[in-house]
């Protein structure tokens, strides 16, 4: 097994292999388990005047199945092939750290965005500065803004933060004139837009 | 001819008379923003026309609804980016040696040379008079060719041959628009599997949720779409940045100090090469699947070897730049020919147009659309008038708006963009996010757009990080319901037999052909990579 450069694999590529496995249990799954469990209609159906008509399974069989003969043909291929395959793309442990960081990110800033507003809401009503829910309130400003502002910034400014290994002022300005544009554009100029997350209250 | 004279007259006042015949300026004043915001977005590196189109589109259908009446404007706005997109992209190559899209590279090949021989000015006047020239040809090619080979394919074909000739293009895009064409149609079925989720044609209730409620009126199109160009995307490229630690582009604009003048010699001199690269453009436009960066590359090709001295091609010659830029933009509106004439999208910019039409009104895209219906006013009933065809002929007009204002104004913006190059992407991408993020929401209403959107543009950036085309992802999503019609009604049609799409001859020739294309080019591909291995 011998590599002559960088762009070149061995005749048996990790990555088609492992592309064609992959492909080939999705489809052994959504053909014996996915679809049998999950489609109410079957392949064929008789109609009211007896003749045969495609029921709701028909096309997604035919999908999984051809789906099934293709990757196959993949895994068949890129096991059997005697040839130097080109190197395909390939995941690797530093990508899929990327992905774990982004959305860590991301999914810390819709937190915000998601929550913020209505324990803002429960902490004042709790103390008596206000009687109304965060549901009553999805329409009022400042309440409104709370999680969109906050979750945002803290979603936008983290990428940016961690993409530049800092934080500069003019990234923080822009991400507050970008969220002041979107709340100016779609929550004061627009009506019956709601922007994240009131529209789920 | 007077009743398509009749249709065209009507289409065309459809854009500036509302339905109660008070002038209408909006649409009108959707293809100017559209060009003008697309030429910036085209001018900012990191950001293209289809990607612009993916986040206005959710605001757009917000913003007007998703009556008849709000098509028009929308697809106003949606042309003007396509048209915009591609032409802003020379800025930044021309001035910074930075494509701000990927089919602008090769005009970095003469553009940044002659700007820093001082001749930035100039090389941006022969790139935008270039681009208009091949926008319009592409055009008036999408007008003559499109309702000819609607109303063909409409006339000939029954739903077997629909259903094959769908097949064919699906492989075709899978075949030509990444490495591996099997993996590329394994990756377009798998989006057409996805399209099913949560919808029935037999009234059986939603198939294949998952047990998942939301998912009972199907996974959210646009979100879905949007997912995989755009996140996918935004994932890759701050990755990068962040790993080269990119934020800052230190190049300098090159001040015009040498002859920016660009007169009637200059024309004579690019007008050969603009007409050899238009023709190219516009024959890769028309067929699904391949990009404008092939068309670039195939244009600016040609012109090197038509040209005389092909040795000065690289060192800031006007030929090269005009060569790319009449081809790639002529790929604007050849590729809507498979939009409008079959329904079937063939780049990313066609696919938010389809988007929108299915989105938005009651128009469908499609052969049926160019049936010339004999136009009769029936006295307390109304009019009779294949209402589809005004519409379409409505889209042209929005066109031919988009190159009149390409022509006149859109060279005063694009002159001034320079700075936009140095947005680093670093900022530019999480901002791009939390658009998308905020767009997909207003549209849909709910997290669970967002949800979609992050689902989907983790499998964008999974794909791309295996090098295997989104493309067919996308067109296999969208074109699944399509699909899975006709080859019920054909099946329907034939009395059960399940060789329906083999008793045709037309459409056995599409299934062969199709079948022909992958196994050609899985060979060329194979060849290609031993014949690198020797």
């Amino acid at each position: 097994m011998t590599l002559t450069t960088k762009n070149q694999r061995p005749a048996r590529d990790p990555w088609n292999v492992g592309f064609g496995v992959v492909a080939s249990i999705a489809a052994f799954f959504t053909l014996l388990i996915w679809i049998p469990n999950d489609i109410k209609g079957g392949f064929i159906e008789i109609n009211q005047i007896g003749k045969p008509e495609p029921g709701d399974a028909f096309f997604p069989i035919i999908l999984a199945s051809l789906m099934l003969v293709l990757s196959t043909g993949q895994l068949v291929g890129a096991v059997l092939s005697s040839k130097p395959q080109e190197a395909s793309g390939k995941l690797t442990a530093h990508n899929l750290k990327f992905l774990f960081l982004f959305y860590t990110i991301v999914l810390a800033g819709l937190t915000v965005m998601y929550w913020l507003g209505p324990l803002v809401v429960d902490a004042l009503r709790s103390t008596g500065v206000i009687d109304s829910t965060y549901r009553q309130l999805v329409d009022t400003a400042p309440y409104k803004y709370l999680g969109y502002v906050a979750g945002g910034f803290l979603m936008t400014t983290g990428l940016i933060a961690w993409a530049e290994g800092s934080i500069r002022p003019q990234a923080v300005l822009t991400v507050a004139i970008i969220i002041g544009a979107l709340i100016l554009v779609l929550d004061i100029l627009l009506y019956n837009i709601q922007i994240p997350p009131n529209a789920d209250f | 001819m007077e009743l398509v004279w009749e249709y065209i007259v009507r289409g065309v006042m459809g854009v500036f008379f509302d339905a109660n015949g008070a002038f209408d300026i909006i649409p009108m004043a959707m293809v100017f923003s559209g060009l003008m915001l697309g030429i910036v977005v085209g001018a900012t590196p990191g950001l293209n026309g289809p990607f612009a189109m993916a986040l206005s589109l959710p605001i757009l259908i917000s913003v007007f609804g998703v009556s008849n009446e709000a098509l028009l404007p929308i697809l106003g706005f949606l042309i003007g980016l396509m048209k915009g997109g591609t032409i802003g992209g020379a800025v930044p190559a021309i001035l910074f040696n930075t494509p701000g899209t990927p089919d602008a590279f090769l005009t970095t090949l003469d553009g940044y040379p002659m700007a820093q021989k001082g001749q930035g000015l100039k090389a941006l006047k022969i790139s935008h008079f270039s681009s208009a020239c091949g926008d319009t040809f592409s055009d008036i090619v999408l007008f003559l060719t499109a309702p000819v080979l609607a109303v063909l394919i409409e006339n000939v074909l029954d739903l077997p041959e629909k259903s094959a000739l769908i097949i064919l293009s699906l492989s075709f895009m899978a075949a030509v628009a990444g490495k591996s064409p099997i993996k590329g149609l394994i990756i377009g079925i798998l989006g057409m599997f996805l399209a099913l989720m949560g919808s029935t044609l037999s009234g059986n209730g939603a198939r294949l949720t998952l047990g998942i409620d939301a998912l009972g009126n199907g996974l959210p199109l646009t979100s879905a779409v949007i997912g995989v160009l755009v996140i996918g995307e935004v994932f890759l490229a701050l990755e990068d940045t962040a790993r080269d630690r990119l934020s800052k582009l230190k190049a300098a604009v090159i001040l015009p100090e040498g002859d920016n003048s660009f007169g009637l010699k200059d024309i004579r001199q690019i007008m050969p090469r603009i007409c050899t690269s238009a023709a190219i453009g516009t024959m890769v436009g028309a067929l699904p699947g391949i990009g404008t960066t092939l068309a670039a590359t195939l244009g600016y090709d040609a012109a090197k070897r038509l040209s005389k001295h092909p040795e000065k091609f690289g060192t800031g010659l006007p030929e090269g730049v005009a060569a790319t830029e009449a081809a790639n933009s002529a790929v604007s509106g050849a590729n809507l020919i498979p939009v409008m004439s079959l329904g079937i999208p063939g780049n990313f910019a066609a696919v938010f147009l389809i988007l929108a039409v299915e989105s938005v009104g009651d128009f469908t895209l499609g052969p049926s659309v160019f049936r010339f219906t004999a136009i009769k006013e029936i006295a307390d009933y109304g009019t009779i008038i294949n209402k589809d065809l005004v519409v379409a002929f409505g889209i042209f007009t929005l066109m031919v708006m988009g190159n009149f204002f390409n022509w006149t104004v859109g060279w005063w913006l694009m002159r001034s963009l320079g700075i936009l190059a140095r947005i680093p992407k670093t900022i530019m991408m999480p901002v791009v996010l939390l658009i998308t993020l905020t767009a997909v929401y207003v549209q849909d209403g709910g997290f669970i757009a967002i949800w979609v959107v992050l689902a989907f543009g983790a499998m964008g950036y999974v794909l791309r990080r295996l090098e295997i085309s989104i493309l067919p992802f996308v067109i296999g999503f969208i074109l699944a319901p399509k699909l899975e019609e006709l080859i019920r009604g054909g099946y329907s049609a034939s009395g059960g037999d399940a060789l329906f799409l083999l008793k045709s001859p037309l459409a056995v020739f599409f299934m062969f052909t199709a079948i022909l294309i992958v196994v050609f080019v899985s060979r060329q591909s194979a060849g290609k990579s031993e014949s690198r291995n020797r």
